[in-house]
């Protein structure tokens, strides 16, 4: 799972790789909108819908993997 | 910068006949070539990942992107209590027509129309809604109507192939201010560019009909004018219908012509004789009905039209013949055809919308425009602006400057944690940190902002840290939500006004440059500050204040300061 996230951020913040520690802090690419074509993007591969809370939260890899875990 | 398809021809000899084959390298219009600037009033950003685009602030008209192609207006119905909602589509009705006087008028602007998202509406009689959003649709058309440059296109029709339900995803609404639901956006992206391809005229010219099991059932060569089905019951029923939609659609200027293997003698007497039959001879502007190659056909009746072979589309219910036209001729459109005739109502609806949708005031439109053109005017008359100034007065903004305090420090925080764009410095605060400024006596301004629509709440910030007889403004910064109404420039001068009234000599600014926040850049210039040191990403000014006799904040805010 961890990789397929990896892969939906690496082509939504067209990245060349992907740090295990990345967040939104650290990112200068993953503004709003760049978050929230994250959250569709997951929302669709991963099959599930989001609560608005976590959408706030899911703003590093391990939590939205965290997140993701919870389904 | 248009760049057109570029053609290279070649012509090869193919079996007994010439087939001329074309290739071409495709350039998509809407993704490569033009730039586009969106005004908008809520988030689209993600609808549109595919062009190259900016946007407007929210409910912002007053920067207009010089260096755009082209314009989008796409305001979203708000949501809001019903006079709100009302008074607010007026409004941008205003908005519009300030655009559209304002945009150089060799650009073009296409305009979305709006749909009413949500009314709750208890009472079926109130209609208000439905009317504001009636109006403002006309008079998108009206400015259409008086404008070469501005098309509109109907987003309203989008969303009515869903379900009220669908059109929004009330979490992504609530979370980020997104207007309908994102999981249209694949769909809304075809839709668009069918739109944008009937605006540039990429429309097909020709539609061109094979004739037995095509516009009739069975074979007119071996069942007879009496054996083909044609009106009467099912599936000449159907067929029957058929040719009344193409009749419909070449009344409307597209090109008819009759590509069939065929006895021409069997088919004039079936146009003459069949009582039915709805397509005869003349709807035709090219017939070649014979035993020749598809083809060879289809290149007569290109060359006798006079048009390319990329402007047809090509029915035939035979999928050798099909596969032959596809093979030798790739530039024309030549659809998989249905195989029970039930299903020509929707295959046909599809052809239009994909290849012949033109954009047109077509005579109806027109009568429809004027049937809206008395209210749209009247809606115009309560509420035309000739300037900027004059729609900002009209909003009747209320500025409320106020000293930070406990109520209001999670959100000065968090504006500080959040704002990007309109934000000087993008220091990032806790609120903890936020607290030690009060506590040394510095000072922490809010600014709320109110209007004639409604309550912003805390949308601006600014730190100032007192030195002796000096002030530095640590902190300045706007939420988006309320830029584009010169808000930016009252606040400060407000301030600079109190800090000149506090006795205070001099003051000393910053710009940090981010990747964000760009439009700033020249925000202190732009307010009488001398750039005293200058680097790569950062900017120190000062202003002395004794100077500088009197702060004047424009008159067409109202400003309480607590």
């Amino acid at each position: 799972m961890r990789e397929k996230i990896k892969v939906i951020l690496k082509n939504i913040l067209e990245l060349d790789e992907v740090p295990e520690d990345i967040s939104q802090e650290k990112c200068i690419e993953w503004d709003s909108i760049h978050h929230l074509q994250i959250i569709f993007q997951l929302e669709s591969d991963f099959n599930v819908s989001f609560e608005p809370e976590d959408i706030i939260k899911m703003i590093s890899l391990n939590e939205i993997e965290n997140i993701l875990n919870k389904f | 910068m248009i760049r057109f398809i570029k053609w290279k021809t070649k012509i090869e000899k193919q079996s007994s006949h010439v087939v001329i084959l074309l290739e071409y390298d495709h350039i998509d219009s809407i993704r490569l070539k033009l730039s586009y600037f969106i005004f908008r009033n809520m988030t689209i950003e993600t609808f549109f990942p595919y062009l190259d685009t900016k946007f407007s602030g929210y409910e912002d008209v007053s920067i207009i992107d010089e260096n755009a192609d082209r314009y989008i207006w796409f305001y979203l119905a708000p949501i809001a209590e019903n006079n709100v909602i009302v008074e607010k589509v007026h409004y941008y009705t205003d908005l519009v027509h300030i655009i559209a006087e304002r945009i150089q008028p060799g650009k073009m602007l296409i305009a979305f129309t709006m749909k009413d998202m949500m009314t709750i509406q208890s009472i079926t009689s109130d209609s208000s809604v439905a009317d504001a959003v009636n109006k403002y649709n006309a008079s998108l058309y009206k400015l259409a109507s008086e404008h070469k440059n501005i098309r509109v296109i109907d987003f309203a029709h989008f969303l009515d192939n869903y379900t009220p339900d669908n059109r929004i995803d009330w979490r992504y609404y609530f979370i980020a201010q997104i207007g309908f639901n994102p999981r249209l956006a694949a769909e809304f992206r075809d839709w668009f560019t069918l739109q944008i391809q009937a605006i540039e005229l990429k429309r097909k010219k020709c539609l061109v009909l094979d004739l037995d099991n095509t516009l009739w059932g069975g074979i007119l060569g071996e069942d007879g004018i009496e054996g083909v089905s044609l009106g009467g019951d099912y599936p000449g029923k159907a067929f029957l219908l058929f040719q009344h939609q193409i009749l419909e659609i070449s009344k409307q200027g597209v090109i008819l012509a009759v590509n069939s293997k065929n006895n021409l003698e069997d088919v004039l007497q079936m146009w003459k004789e069949h009582p039915d039959i709805i397509l005869k001879e003349e709807h035709f502007a090219s017939v070649r009905i014979n035993w020749n190659n598809k083809t060879d056909n289809l290149l007569k009746i290109a060359q006798e039209l006079n048009i390319g072979l990329d402007s047809m589309v090509f029915l035939d219910d035979n999928p050798t013949e099909r596969e032959l036209v596809k093979k030798y001729l790739p530039e024309v459109i030549v659809p998989d055809f249905p195989e029970h005739p039930y299903i020509l109502p929707v295959f046909f609806r599809n052809i239009i919308e994909k290849y012949f949708v033109i954009y047109a005031l077509t005579d109806e439109d027109t009568t429809k425009t004027e049937q809206y053109k008395s209210n749209a005017l009247r809606a115009n008359m309560q509420h035309s602006f000739p300037n900027i100034k004059d729609y900002i007065r009209n909003l009747q903004i209320v500025l409320t400057i106020a000293e930070v305090n406990n109520l209001t420090l999670s959100r000065s925080a968090q504006m500080t944690q959040k704002t990007n764009q309109f934000n000087l410095t993008t220091h990032r605060y806790m609120e903890m940190e936020i607290k030690q400024f009060i506590d040394k006596k510095d000072w922490v301004y809010g600014l709320r902002v109110k209007d004639k629509f409604g309550d912003y709440g805390l949308t601006g910030l600014i730190i100032i840290k007192i030195d002796g007889q000096i002030a530095y403004i640590d902190s300045l910064l706007l939420s988006c939500r309320i830029l584009g109404k010169e808000i930016e420039f009252a606040f400060i001068k407000h301030i600079l006004s109190k800090i000149k009234k506090a006795g205070l000599s001099k003051v000393i600014a910053f710009y940090e440059k981010t990747a964000k926040n760009r439009q700033v850049e020249n925000f202190y210039d732009k307010n009488g500050f001398k750039v005293i040191e200058n680097s790569d990403d950062h900017k120190s000014y000062e202003l002395l204040l004794d100077e500088i006799i009197e702060f004047t904040v424009s008159d067409v805010y109202k400003l309480e300061d607590l």
